[in-house]
């Protein structure tokens, strides 16, 4: 639907050395937009030994830096400076910052651009305290920002508090041919006389919920005996194991990390997916992809698994953090077969609806919207005109120091 | 030599005059005159940073009113081809047809008449392509399927391109509310930006 092929800069501001949520929808992203027929360049911090794809420029390797209460992965600094500006010199039509408040590179390009930019929020934090206090530096980059995307509602508020616009919804997306393509993994699919329970996510950490789960599982091994509950995603499976009382012990399947490909297999062959995570989720991908690879999904009730799941129409909701609550959703589930056929069914055809191919098209009409909405260089405000002079200046001079 | 200059300037405030003067072989100069030198050429600085900025912004919002501009006329063209084709039935197909050529009328108005106009042909689609209907020629699929997904996607360009309007005039108004910027009349002539009053986004 898209007028012409664009050229399109996209900033992650996390390092391409460890999966996050950010990096996964720039990747997906920005492999969409190249099957469009884009020209799409990707602006990421990685190091060295870390193989990335061809169409991402390296800004060199990153620093993990504690901020908003989590590590993160990020690079910065006035050599990093500079090569985001030689990468910012390809003439984009339009740039698309990540998370743009994070001290990051997108923050660096923020401030050195000149085509039009599309801003993306994804976290959802509460208030930041250094945010407010910086404000005044921050606003005037800020301004520079055409187009604002927030993935959730979450999202949507924290950008609304920072930055005091009212940005466009756009959730993340899944290729969901892709993950529907898998079809179960023979080794973790359920049957009817051993059904499977899966949970993804890391196992120690807290709001992912494992310990609801585990609570949950006497009072579903009694329903059900010879259920497999089979936990995939990083952590320690011993000291998982040692908080299962041993009379269940025998129930508990630890995976550890696995591949895209095994995650899709092993969703498409369980009989309940089970996200029961306690809080801080502002988006909630990972039911997207249960319900794409065909998973029952049971979820915790969070605002936003509940919006994912078409409050509970895609998905079963229970009281978060409530053990029983999910133990007598899971029990009467794994009890009917019908019900499950009819939430996989319901879940494919919600899972449609984040497809790359419908939210991809929804980021493009921005990026389009932006370019139109940039003024013409040439006959706009005399501000314009002598930041684009001082521009090709810059870059003559930078030229000729480089020779 | 930086110590002796450092001495001569702490010397010389106490003074109430700058004696490093001097030693660089310029007359002395008070100490609050070099005070107001350095608070003039800031506050020149930042008015001059503040209108640059402020330039931006109006230039934004301008640049977003053309977008608009553009996302309607194509809505309309959309609107037009769609009841050209025949996708609807004759009667919604003229209705939809009469209100699309009617906006592409008005294309280079910019005024309330232009604001209804793009109004009625907004309730028009509405009226036309009700859900039952959109979701028969989707299942359908062809020529008029992609007709309709096109019109659809050309409402998704008007509401965004509106969104970015409004998001230029809230930073625009945040920075015009300065008193710096009310006081030294930085806004120049420019009005004061106004929100384009469109309805409620077609449901398409």
């Amino acid at each position: 639907m898209s007028l012409r092929a664009l050229r399109i800069g996209i900033v992650c501001p996390y390092s391409f050395d460890v999966p996050g949520g950010v990096q996964l929808h720039v990747r997906d992203l920005a492999e969409w937009l190249i099957d469009q027929g884009h020209d799409v360049s990707v602006l990421a911090p990685a190091s060295p030994d870390t193989p990335v794809p061809d169409y991402v420029v390296s800004t060199g390797s990153a620093v993990p830096v504690r901020y908003n209460g989590s590590v993160a992965r990020l690079s910065f600094g006035a050599v990093v400076n500079a090569r985001v500006i030689r990468w910012l010199e390809s003439d984009f039509d339009v740039v698309h910052l990540h998370e743009p408040l994070t001290p990051s590179i997108s923050l660096l390009a923020l401030r050195a651009a000149t085509c039009p930019v599309v801003a993306t929020f994804h976290s959802a934090m509460q208030r930041s305290r250094p945010l407010e206090a910086l404000s005044p530096v921050f606003r005037p980059s800020l301004e520079r920002v055409s187009g604002r995307i927030a993935v959730s509602p979450a999202a949507h508020e924290t950008a609304r508090w920072n930055s005091g616009t009212d940005p466009v919804v756009i959730p993340n997306g899944v290729f969901v041919d892709r993950i529907a393509a898998v079809g179960p993994d023979p080794r973790w699919a359920g049957t009817p006389s051993r059904p499977t329970i899966s949970f993804l996510g890391r196992m120690q950490e807290p709001r992912k919920g494992l310990p609801v789960l585990l609570d949950a599982l006497p009072a579903i091994l009694e329903a059900c005996p010879r259920a497999r509950l089979l936990l995939a995603g990083p952590g320690d499976g011993a000291e998982v194991l040692s908080a299962v009382a041993p009379e269940h012990r025998h129930a508990v399947e630890i995976l550890g990390t696995v591949s895209d490909e095994e995650k899709a297999g092993l969703l498409a062959g369980s009989d309940v997916y089970v996200a029961p995570n306690t809080g801080g989720e502002s988006f909630g991908i990972i039911l997207v992809e249960g319900m794409a690879a065909g998973a029952p999904v049971v979820a915790s009730d969070l605002e936003a698994f509940a919006r994912v799941l078409d409050d509970g129409r895609a998905g079963r909701l229970f009281a978060c953090g409530d053990a029983d609550d999910l133990a007598r959703v899971v029990i009467g589930l794994v009890g009917d077969a019908s019900a499950r056929e009819a939430l996989r069914a319901a879940g494919r055809r919600r899972a449609r609806e984040y497809d790359w191919s419908v939210v991809g098209e929804q980021v493009l009409a921005v990026y389009e919207t932006a370019v139109l909405a940039a003024a013409p260089v040439e006959s706009g405000p005399l501000t314009l005109r002598f930041e684009a002079w001082r521009d090709r200046v810059r870059r003559r001079v930078r030229r000729g120091a480089g020779r | 030599m930086g110590g002796v200059v450092l001495a001569d300037v702490v010397g010389g405030a106490s003074a109430g005059s700058l004696v490093l003067a001097g030693d660089l072989g310029l007359p002395d100069v008070p100490l609050r005159y070099v005070v107001l030198v350095v608070a003039l050429v800031l506050l020149a600085w930042r008015l001059t940073y503040t209108a640059a900025r402020l330039d931006r912004l109006h230039a934004r919002i301008e640049g977003a009113l053309t977008a608009l501009d553009a996302q309607l006329v194509r809505r309309a063209e959309c609107a037009l081809e769609l009841a050209a084709a025949a996708v609807v039935d004759p009667a919604s197909s003229l209705i939809l047809a009469s209100a699309a050529t009617d906006a592409l009328a008005a294309e280079d108005e910019h005024s309330a008449g232009r604001l209804e106009i793009e109004n009625v042909l907004t309730e028009t689609i509405d009226v036309a392509l009700t859900p039952e209907v959109v979701a028969a020629v989707r299942a359908e699929g062809g020529a008029p399927a992609e007709l309709v997904e096109r019109l659809a996607a050309a409402g998704l360009r008007v509401q965004l391109a509106l969104r970015m309007h409004d998001d230029a005039i809230a930073d625009c108004l945040r920075v015009r509310r300065k008193p710096l910027v009310r006081l030294f009349h930085l806004a120049g002539h420019t009005d004061l930006p106004q929100p384009v009053p469109l309805d409620a986004p077609q449901r398409l």
